[in-house]
C-alpha cells in the first residue's frame, strides 16, 4: 500500500530552483534512504512533506490526502496553521542539529507533543514517554535536560520524541551527521531497530554503509531531481548513472 | 529627634497613602507594560512587514521620548481628544506605555537569539505558532528577560516620581507637602529616599528569586 506519494514537486528559493519536478512514492513499512551531494535537494525534500517548506508546484500525498494545499492551479492556497499543524503531527521528524527544547527535560522534550497535540493525560503521556525513552536506552536519563546528554544521547531523545506521536511516516534528515564518529553507532542502531519493527522511514543519510544495510530501497538525487533509485543492495553494487558512480566512489565504502 | 519622631507621627497617615499609590501605581504600569510589551516584542519578532512597521515606528518614538513628556502630553493632550484622565489615570496610562516600549525591545531581544529551527522543532510535533509561542519560545525567552525586567521595574518606581508634577498623590508629592509644613527638609527626604530604596530592593529579591526558577540547571 502507498503511504506516501509525491508527484511532480518543485521547488524554488527565489531564482535558484532547488526541486525540478520530484515523483517518489514509499509503501507502508518502507525504508527508503535519499543520498547525493550537498545541494542536491535532499533535505529540502524532507522539509516539504513535513510541510517545514513550502513548495511551489506538485502535490504530496499522505495517505490518500493531499497536505500543504488545497485547490489547483489559480485556487491553489497554502492550507491555515491549524490544519497544517495537524497534518504535520501525521510525520515525525528528526533534525540534524536534534533541535531539543533546552528548557525541558527529556521526558519533558517527549511528553509535550502528547500533551498538546494528542491531548492526552498528563500521566498516560507520562508513562507513553517513559517507555519511549526506555526504547531508546534512556530511560535513566529521563530528568536530564538536553544540556546535561551527550550528542548521540540527545539525538535518541529527539527519536523519542518523533516516534511517541505515533507518526505515519518518519523523516529522518542526516540524523548522525552532527555526532563525535564514537557516537553515530549508538543511534543507528535505534533506527535499525524500527527498520525492524516496520516503521516507515523517509532517511537523508551519507552513512552510505547504513542506507545500504538497512533501507529496502535506495534513492539517489541529483539538482534537483532523482537520478537512480532501486533496491539498495542492487544500486550499491551495480550503479548506472555515471554522477552516482563517482559519488559512491568519493563516499569510499 | 523628638521633634522628627512627633512629625513623623502627625505625617504617618499621609506617608502611608503616598506609599501605597506609589506601589500601586508602580505594581500595575509594570503589569500592563508587561503585557503591551510581550505583544510588541511578538510582532517586532514574527510580524510580517504591515504590522511589524507600525510597532517599530512608535516603539522607537516612545523611547525617544523623555518620561516627564510622556506623562505631560497624556494629561494635558488628551483633553484635546475628548479625553479626560485623572492625574492617576494619565500617569498610569504613560508609565505602561513607556514600560510596554522597553519591554517589546528586551522581548525582541530575548525571542531573536532563540535559534529559528526551535520554531522547526515544535512544527514537527505538529504545534501551531502560537502554542510554540507560548510552550517553547517564551519560556526559553524568560531566561533572559527575567533580570532586564525586574531593572525595568525598578526604574518605573523612580519614574514614578515625576507624576507628582501632575499632582498624583504618590509618596514624593505626599513629602514635599509634609515638608512644606513643618521645614523638615532633611529628614523626610531622607526618608523619602530610604523609601525608594526599600521598594527596590524588594523588587531585586523578587527578581533574583525568579530568575532562579527560570535558570537552565
Amino acid at each position: 500500500m502507498t503511504l506516501l506519494a509525491i508527484r511532480g514537486l518543485t521547488k524554488n528559493f527565489g531564482q535558484v530552483e532547488i526541486l525540478k519536478g520530484v515523483d517518489l512514492e514509499v509503501n507502508k513499512g518502507e525504508v527508503v534512504s535519499i543520498i547525493g551531494a550537498s545541494g542536491s535537494g535532499k533535505t529540502t525534500l524532507l522539509r516539504c512533506v513535513n510541510l517545514l517548506e513550502d513548495f511551489n508546484g506538485g502535490e504530496i500525498i499522505l495517505d490518500r490526502v493531499a497536505i500543504g494545499y488545497t485547490g489547483e492551479g489559480g485556487a491553489r492556497r497554502r492550507f491555515g496553521e491549524r490544519e497544517l499543524a495537524r497534518q504535520r503531527a501525521m510525520t515525525g521528524m528528526v533534525f540534524q542539529s536534534f533541535n531539543l527544547f533546552p528548557h525541558l527535560t527529556a521526558l519533558g522534550n517527549v511528553m509535550l507533543g502528547l500533551t498538546k497535540v494528542r491531548h492526552m493525560a498528563k500521566r498516560e503521556a507520562q508513562q507513553l514517554a517513559m517507555n519511549w525513552l526506555a526504547r531508546v536506552g534512556l530511560a535513566d536519563r529521563a530528568t536530564h535536560l538536553p544540556a546535561q546528554l551527550s550528542g548521540g544521547q540527545q539525538q535518541r531523545v529527539a527519536i523519542a520524541r518523533a516516534l511517541a506521536m505515533d507518526p505515519k511516516l518518519v523523516l529522518l534528515d542526516e540524523i548522525t551527521s552532527a555526532l563525535d564518529p564514537e557516537l553515530v553507532g549508538e543511534v543507528l542502531n535505534t533506527i535499525k531497530l524500527l527498520a525492524k519493527e516496520g516503521t516507515t522511514m523517509l532517511i537523508v543519510t551519507h552513512e552510505m554503509r547504513f542506507a545500504r544495510d538497512v533501507a529496502h530501497r535506495t534513492i539517489f538525487m541529483d539538482g534537483g531531481l532523482i537520478a537512480e533509485q532501486g533496491p539498495s543492495a542492487s544500486l550499491f553494487r551495480n550503479p548506472k548513472n555515471a554522477r552516482l558512480k563517482e559519488f559512491l566512489k568519493r563516499a569510499n565504502l | 529627634m523628638e521633634h522628627f519622631l512627633h512629625e513623623l507621627w502627625i505625617a504617618r497617615w499621609a506617608l502611608a497613602q503616598g506609599l501605597v499609590l506609589t506601589v500601586e501605581i508602580s505594581v500595575a504600569s509594570i503589569l500592563c507594560g508587561s503585557i503591551i510589551g510581550l505583544f510588541a516584542g511578538i510582532g517586532l519578532t514574527y510580524g510580517k512587514w504591515p504590522l511589524r512597521l507600525p510597532i517599530r515606528a512608535a516603539v522607537d518614538c516612545i523611547r525617544g521620548i523623555p518620561v516627564l513628556v510622556l506623562i505631560l502630553a497624556s494629561f494635558y493632550l488628551l483633553t484635546f481628544a475628548g479625553i479626560n484622565l485623572t492625574a492617576v489615570e494619565s500617569g498610569l496610562l504613560a508609565l505602561s506605555i513607556f514600560c510596554g516600549a522597553h519591554m517589546g525591545e528586551i522581548i525582541r531581544g530575548a525571542l531573536q537569539s532563540i535559534p529559528v529551527t526551535q520554531i522547526d522543532a515544535g512544527r514537527a510535533i505538529g504545534l501551531t505558532f502560537p502554542r510554540i509561542l507560548i510552550y517553547v519560545l517564551i519560556p526559553q525567552a524568560m531566561r533572559q528577560i527575567m533580570p532586564v525586567w525586574v531593572n525595568t521595574g525598578a526604574e518605573l518606581v523612580k519614574a514614578s516620581t515625576l507624576l507628582s508634577v501632575i499632582g498624583t498623590g504618590e509618596l514624593l508629592l505626599r513629602t514635599q507637602e509634609i515638608v512644606g509644613r513643618n521645614f523638615m527638609t532633611l529628614e523626610f527626604y531622607g526618608l523619602c529616599g530610604l523609601l525608594y530604596f526599600l521598594i527596590n530592593s524588594v523588587i531585586e529579591r523578587l527578581g533574583k528569586f525568579a530568575s532562579r526558577r527560570f535558570a537552565l540547571q
